[in-house]
């Protein structure tokens, strides 16, 4: 019905805590494009992570509409929920992505075998892993490899089955900006060779550089959606 | 099903905070080893107390005229006796059938007279372990007018070797029966009759005294297993020769006895009951600790579209593996004490600082050498208790990871 990948209507979100209700996103449209390489960003409390939720079928708006690849989010039930962030969204988290018990390996595995992927799980973790650069972290833990190796596993874990859009709480926020700049990379090459979408929401304007496109936030509402030509982007990554 | 890696991530978190871990499994470990050395000990204990309400008295299972174990009446008598114990022996379950005769009797040394019981036992079947005659050699002082005393009764009445005694009594008749019998020797019995009363002597100088040739008043049956005592009692007791008589196994003579190893059985139980008490309460608390700790990560879990249910057995799992660890550990230590003591056996007496190692109490001997067992059964019991134990104990915490919503749990 439409040819947006998602798209975001009226959308607010209320979270009662006893007596208090706070607003966090209060009629919020958005649209997001295949190919996007999209920052949102906005104060600390302006909603980003609530949207961010919202769009990767974590959470529940409280009013509003959102359709995601054209089906639409509201009517799914917990466990459709669950099945589409399987299969067709990738999650890469501020911290704490990865499995602490698992290598590096291993991580990327497990979500193949959550996918239900029979055969192959392991040249497909392994080969994704390289193609990141990322071979020789394969045996270690994560308690064996430093924060910007870690955020990387698990991209390379978010990525690993092709998910048609991936979303990033504050992936850089935690990293010094030598490994911002090398997660950035990695993530704008995997959108620009297969033509993935990325959705961020930061703080850090290394992200902004990089990304084609950033919403603010302000309040729980879209306030500002700026376009940046195709030049602009790539230039800064440069 | 399980998946490896299921299984994987459940064996590393154990090992994320390796000494609660240990400790935990060390706690089950002490309550196994507890409970199987409690249960060791009191099989051993209740296979002595077999072995002694069984031995040299009662049998296996025994046969009277009815009436005779109330009246005690000499002319209650088993008739033919010869075809009657090859009757029972051809039951391929009998490995010995002793016939015996008990007469009350008055005894003389010199002018003074006392009393005392005629027991008639047969020198060849009673010389076995569990007979009458148990040390080598004594079936052979028997015979021939020559008899053994009790060694309670010897001192009391200063009997010695050597000396000769008249016995005087009444026959099946009612007739006065009285002869001259030498002591041969004085014997040691845990048998209080014996030991009290006893002139023993063999059948046959029995038979002639009482006037009862062919005849005793009980025969006593061994079979070669406990647990074929009943089928072999309910087949003899069908045999034509026995159908006017009156066959009882052990447990019927001596209803005191089986109450006794019915109480040890629950001693043990309750050692379990407590054991799975302190295994339910340290698995189910370390369970809740290492989940609340991991809220986070199950929320990072459950974003990735890991459904609670996988969740769930990964905890079970890990409950299971740490039931199972202790309870491993707690197996073998116990296997390795049975081991060490199951042959040479735990000295009771020394524990309580005296060396006695027999006491005896209504006609039972009872030592204070215990041999431990362990039983197939109880470990089999103790692993699937503690393992449904340790599952119990997951139920709360894994109510709480499936209603765990991804975002608030990321949000911790
Ligand atoms: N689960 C929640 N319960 C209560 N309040 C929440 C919850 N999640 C977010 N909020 C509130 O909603 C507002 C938006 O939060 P958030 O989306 O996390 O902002 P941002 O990611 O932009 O910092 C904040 O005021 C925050 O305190
Ligand atoms: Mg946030």
């Amino acid at each position: 019905m439409n040819t947006n990948l998602v798209d975001v209507r009226s959308v607010t979100k209320d979270f009662h805590n006893g007596k208090i209700t706070v607003n966090a996103l209060r009629g919020l449209d958005l649209a997001i494009h295949e190919g996007d390489f999209l920052a949102i960003v906005g104060p600390s409390g302006s909603g980003k992570t609530t949207l961010l939720n919202l769009i990767g079928a974590l959470d529940v708006a409280s009013s509003g509409d959102i359709s995601i690849f054209g089906h639409d989010l509201m009517a799914m039930s917990r466990k459709e929920r669950a099945e589409l962030r399987l299969t067709s969204l990738g999650f890469v988290f501020q911290a704490y992505n990865l499995i602490p018990v698992l290598t590096a390996l291993e991580n990327v595995k497990f979500v193949l075998e959550l996918q239900g992927v029979d055969g192959g799980r392991h040249e497909r973790a392994m080969s994704t892993l390289e193609d990141l650069s990322l071979g020789e972290l394969a045996n270690r833990r994560p308690n064996e490899m430093s924060g910007g190796q870690q955020q990387r596993v698990a991209v390379a874990r978010a990525i690993v089955s092709r998910p048609r859009l991936v979303l990033a709480d504050e992936p850089t926020a935690n990293l010094d900006s030598e490994n911002s700049e090398a997660l950035l990379v990695m993530m704008r090459e995997l959108r620009d060779k297969h033509g993935m979408t990325f959705v961020f929401s930061t703080h850090d304007p290394l992200v902004m550089a990089h990304a084609t496109r950033i919403v603010t936030l302000l309040d729980g509402r879209v306030v500002s959606d700026k376009i940046k030509n195709a030049g602009d982007a790539a230039g800064s990554a440069n | 099903m399980v998946s490896v890696s299921t299984f994987r991530i459940a064996w590393r978190n154990l090992g994320r905070n390796l000494k609660r871990t240990l400790l935990v499994a060390g706690a089950i470990a002490i309550g196994q080893f507890a409970f199987l050395g409690t249960s060791a000990l009191m099989h051993g204990y209740g296979e002595q107390f077999f072995n002694s309400a069984t031995g040299p008295m009662l049998g296996h299972a025994q046969v009277h005229a009815y009436d005779w174990r109330d009246d005690r009446s000499m002319d209650l008598t088993l008739d033919d006796i010869d075809a009657l114990l090859a009757d029972i022996r051809s039951d391929p379950n009998v490995t010995n059938a002793s016939a015996r005769i008990y007469a009350p009797v008055m005894a003389a040394l010199t002018e003074d007279g006392f009393m005392g019981v005629v027991v008639g036992v047969d020198p060849v079947t009673e010389s076995h372990k569990a007979g009458l005659l148990p040390v080598d050699g004594m079936g052979e002082l028997l015979g021939e007018h020559r008899v053994m005393v009790g060694a309670g009764f010897a001192e009391r009445h200063d009997l010695k070797p050597g000396m000769e005694i008249a016995v005087i009594g009444q026959d099946t008749d009612g007739s006065i029966a009285s002869d001259l019998y030498i002591v041969q020797d004085v014997m040691w019995s845990a048998v209080e009759i014996i030991h009290g009363l006893g002139i023993v002597m063999s059948l046959d100088d029995a038979q002639e005294l009482l006037m009862m040739p062919g005849r005793a008043h009980e025969i006593v049956i061994h079979t070669s297993d406990r647990e074929l005592i009943d089928e072999t009692v309910v087949r003899l007791s069908q045999l034509p020769s026995l159908a006017d008589l009156e066959i009882l196994s052990w447990d019927e003579l001596a209803p005191f006895v089986v109450t006794m190893a019915t109480m040890v059985d629950w001693f043990a139980y309750i050692v379990l009951i407590v054991v799975f008490i302190a295994a339910a309460a340290s698995v189910a608390n370390t369970m809740l600790m290492s989940t609340f700790e991991r809220t986070h990560e199950f929320g990072m879990l459950l974003s990735l579209g890991c459904s609670p249910s996988r969740l769930s057995v990964m905890i079970a799992i890990e409950a299971a593996i740490l039931g199972l660890l202790g309870v491993a550990i707690g197996t073998a230590a116990g296997v390795v004490f049975v081991a060490a003591t199951s042959e040479s056996g735990l000295n009771y007496a020394a524990l309580g600082g005296s060396d006695e190692y027999e006491v005896a109490f209504q006609g039972m001997q009872f030592s204070l050498l215990i041999y431990p067992r362990i039983y197939a059964k109880d470990i089999v019991i103790a692993v699937s208790a503690i393992l449904a134990t340790s599952l119990m104990a997951v139920v709360w915490p894994i109510m709480r990871i499936v209603r765990l919503r991804p975002v608030e749990a990321m949000r911790s």
